[in-house]
């Protein structure tokens, strides 16, 4: 079955995208397919290529990161959520005229049609809330 | 067979980002022709009260959004009846101009109709 | 039919009497996260409707003990349940 997901949670600041990232990992372990990853709202700081957690804490981003390798994952960041919170790519950190981009490699940045496309796309949508 | 969307809306305007990162969710899907039902519910009825003046708290209004809604083709909002009732809002408070508000009682069998749902 | 996941606290929010308020009959119940408190004193009456599933990762994570009338589920449980309904609603805040 195909499954998109939508993650509203930062990471290492609520359950939301460490759940996320568990039932993901099931999910291909029993052979299914993952559409798309969208982050939205808080969620889009999974995209932080700056998060740098204490090494006896579960790294959430590499997490996704690994699983992207793997699984070819279509992790898309919501680009207008992100904006708003500081996680941009090195082109639009020079189009915005800020010091730097973050965003974390195997992630990308899209439209909010991202998430409407998922939906039309997936057989199953589940909303993993912060 | 085109699925059918619904946003699920629970937030009260302006406490939190959420409701209004939601309703924009919504403005993207219909702009895409991917239209998403409405169905506001607990404290999301609150997003539809008139008479919003967000500039108090530097906040743009939220009400700009919902009047988007029929301009990109979202013509019917709905609302959890229930949800009205505890919070003693009457629905003649309620107008979103150029759409039409339409109560739920039965919020399960409402949500039953749809292939997926997004919650705000 | 519907698969409802609740991942907050019904001491802390509306989230499981809003989907309990939403619950038809052949719907489910998921709870994950702190949603598992509901489990846990006067709370667990309000839970009225069936089936009751809840995530063990989540209740061992918080040493809660699970009443009878609870299924306890894995991960690849929690997956064929999202299988086997549609829609599936969050209810989280």
């Amino acid at each position: 079955m195909k499954f998109s997901l939508v993650i509203y949670g930062a990471p290492h600041a609520s359950q939301s995208a460490a759940s996320a990232l568990r039932f993901a990992r099931a999910l291909l372990q029993q052979g299914h397919e993952i559409h798309r990853v969208f982050f939205y709202c808080d969620g889009v700081h999974n995209g932080s290529a700056l998060s740098a957690p204490p090494q006896d804490e579960t790294d959430l981003v590499a997490g996704w990161q690994s699983l992207q390798e793997q699984h070819r994952l279509d992790l898309v960041v919501c680009i207008a959520a992100a904006q708003r919170r500081g996680v941009l790519s090195e082109s639009e950190a020079l189009r915005l005229e800020k010091p730097a981009g973050n965003l974390a490699e195997g992630f990308e940045l899209s439209g909010l049609g991202q998430l409407a496309d998922a939906a039309a796309r997936s057989d199953r949508l589940i909303t993993f809330g912060a | 067979m085109a699925k059918r969307l619904l946003a699920l809306c629970r937030q009260a305007p302006y406490g939190n980002a959420l409701a209004r990162e939601g309703l924009e969710a919504v403005l993207a899907a219909a702009a895409m022709d991917q239209a998403a039902d409405l169905l506001f519910l607990g404290d999301g009825v609150f997003q539809l009260l008139d008479d919003q003046r967000a500039e108090a708290i530097e906040q743009k209004n939220l009400r700009r959004n919902l009047q988007a809604l029929p301009i990109f083709g979202v013509e019917t909002v709905h609302i959890c009846e229930r949800s009205l009732l505890e919070r003693g809002i009457d629905a003649g408070q309620l107008q979103i101009p150029g759409a039409g508000l339409k109560l739920i009682a039965d919020t399960s069998r409402f949500i039953a109709g749809y292939d997926s749902v997004l919650s705000f | 039919m519907t698969l409802h996941i609740v991942s907050k606290s019904p001491y802390s929010s509306s989230a499981l009497t809003d989907c309990i308020g939403s619950f038809a009959e052949g719907d489910a119940l998921l709870l994950i996260e702190d949603g598992v408190y509901a489990l846990s004193g006067p709370a667990s009456e309000k839970i009225t409707i069936s089936p009751v599933y809840c995530l063990e990762a989540d209740t061992d994570a918080r040493g809660l003990s699970i009443p009878e009338n609870i299924q306890a589920i894995d991960d690849a449980r929690w997956v064929s349940l999202c299988t086997e309904h549609n829609p599936i609603v969050s209810w989280f805040k």
